[in-house]
């Protein structure tokens, strides 16, 4: 037998069970020595179906499962959600609840990018970074938890409001939490642009160009570091924001670098915000009345979401269940450029430009599916109930 | 004028006045709605609205209008500030195809594949038509977001 010359490339298989990442996904990279020379990528091992379970519930019901879509954004899930009811329904929100959904959702975002940071340092190998970013992570969960009663799902939005109120006590805390978040946050600014090693896995990987980042469609913060200006926040100001004008966080690099360096400087403006809208708090109702059936209409919700843009087509048929709810999380825009990206470099670089977009894998699929041996169970709601009962 | 109205203007100014005929409508303020005559004119216009800069693709909705209508609409999106311009393409059920996007939007091949898996709309000229969201065991020709999907076929 005639031994063959083997072809240098080599193909291999990160995930689903994926090394960097407590989510799945799989990721089938190609290389040639230690050079990637081509991704792929396949989602959906967290698709749950929910935009199929959405059409058989009511506008009150979806909501709380549209907040389980992520676990790190529910709130601005429930947000995109509640614009586009509202709008259907012609109803006008309280500027009180607004205001207050505005302030969750920068504490969500806050928690959001300090969850980031510590996942993206534990990525570069340097863990006490990690640590110490999720230590003061607590911070803004503990806020969470006092304002809503959860560190997680707060579910803090109704259908035409809010549930929860602020009161002095909690607004003492919140600006006493920010107060200690803001000093940490100038210190982990000082620690992503100068520590030298950290620097070595960041500066210049993963380079992005602004050109690049608009014709892959890039959104969020992956895109702001890049300088493309995408901030819905912005753009088309929602619910309070209109009153609360946000500053844009660009930066020009494109590179790792620039992602730590606009997640972290948009900590500022969300602790600007958040003191800002404390002081303004305009006082009144907290929820509008919302009916239950919703004449056929369409519409469309645009929110910034701490990932980027979150895009929600809703359609109403006269019923008080919805025709069809489209949901799209800025992880799909995102993830297009770390494909594109990653080739060409090292393949050790390949789960630090992945956590760079700060994917969210659960927001990105959306049946239940329980495989026991090579049979495929599919549970119908009764028995999923009885299930979890 | 703001960035959204400019948006507006000039894309209601495309859609009426150009070659396609198109129906338009503003649903809301922000919203324009064009609906298409045919997928052929799909690419011209997407074309037409890259060369004018206006907006980026930012989803693409598959809608079912039920078994009785017997009709699919793919909706895309493009968003500009606060403009959101859909461009409305009416399907048959029974074979539906559009023309892919990805040589213009390389962004829009996530979105087709996915519509392509949940509603069975053949996307042609798409480069990889592999499943990305559903299992690979799933059975071939079902749909899980049509109205008629049932999901004890899954059993």
């Amino acid at each position: 037998m005639q031994k063959e010359k083997t072809v240098s490339s080599f193909t291999i298989p990160i995930g689903p069970q994926h090394p960097a990442l407590k989510e799945p996904g799989h990721f089938l990279i190609t290389v040639d020595g230690e050079i990637v020379t081509k991704t792929v990528v396949r989602l959906g091992y967290a698709h749950r179906g929910i935009e199929r379970a959405l059409e058989e519930r009511n506008y009150v019901q979806c909501m709380y499962l549209l907040e389980r879509i992520c676990g790190i954004c529910s709130h601005i899930h429930a947000t995109a959600y509640c614009h586009a009811v509202e709008q259907l329904a012609g109803v006008e929100v309280p500027p009180r609840a607004q205001a207050i959904r505005l302030l969750v959702a920068e504490l969500e975002r806050i928690h959001s990018h300090f969850l980031w940071l510590g996942v993206a340092a534990h990525e570069a190998g340097f863990d006490t970074l990690f640590m110490y970013s999720w230590r003061d992570r607590e911070t803004v969960m503990d806020l969470l938890e006092n304002m809503t009663g959860n560190r997680v799902n707060y579910s803090a939005n109704l259908l035409g409001g809010v549930k929860f109120d602020v009161d002095d006590a909690l607004e003492g805390e919140i600006l006493k939490g920010l107060e200690f978040l803001e000093e940490r946050t100038h210190h982990y600014l000082d620690v992503v642009k100068t520590d030298i090693m950290f620097l070595q896995r960041t500066s210049g990987i993963g380079v992005m160009t602004r050109r690049q980042a608009e014709v892959l469609g890039a959104v969020g913060p992956t895109a702001r570091a890049s300088g493309v200006a995408r901030d819905i926040r912005v753009e088309a100001p929602y619910g309070a924001y209109v009153e609360h004008p946000v500053n844009i966080i660009l930066e020009q690099d494109g590179d790792l670098r620039a992602r730590f360096i606009v997640r972290l400087r948009e900590l500022f403006e969300s602790y600007r915000l958040i003191r800002e809208v404390l002081e303004t708090l305009p006082a009144g109702e907290l929820v509008g009345r919302v009916p239950r059936r919703i004449k056929a209409s369409e519409t469309v919700s645009r929110v910034e979401a701490p990932r980027g843009e979150l895009f929600y087509f809703v359609k109403s048929n006269g019923s008080d269940k919805p025709e069809r709810v489209k949901v799209r999380t800025p992880t799909i825009c995102n993830m297009l450029s770390v494909i594109k990206l990653a080739v060409g470099h090292q393949l050790a670089d390949i789960p630090m430009i992945l956590t760079g977009i700060d994917p969210c894998f659960s927001c990105n699929d959306r049946s239940v599916q329980i495989r026991s041996g090579d049979n495929l169970q599919v549970l119908t709601w009764e028995q999923l109930r009885q299930f979890g009962a | 004028m703001t960035k959204t109205e400019e948006a507006l203007a000039l894309a209601s100014d495309m859609m009426e006045n150009w070659a396609w005929e198109t129906i338009t409508v503003r649903p809301e303020p922000n919203r324009l709605d064009a609906t298409l005559k045919s997928t052929d004119d799909l690419i011209p216009i997407v074309v037409a609205l890259r060369v004018k800069r206006l907006g980026y693709l930012s989803a693409i909705t598959g809608l079912d209008l039920g078994v009785e209508a017997g009709e699919l609409e793919v909706l895309y999106h493009f968003c500009a500030a606060a403009a959101v311009i859909t461009l409305r393409l009416r399907l048959p059920r029974e074979a539906p195809v559009v023309p892919s996007l990805s040589e213009i939007i390389p962004s829009a091949e996530a979105f087709e594949r996915e519509l392509r898996e949940m509603f069975g709309v053949e996307i042609s000229g798409l480069k990889t038509p592999e499943r990305l969201y559903l299992p690979d065991d799933w059975p071939e020709g079902v749909y899980p977001l049509r109205k008629d999907f049932d999901p004890s076929v899954l059993q």
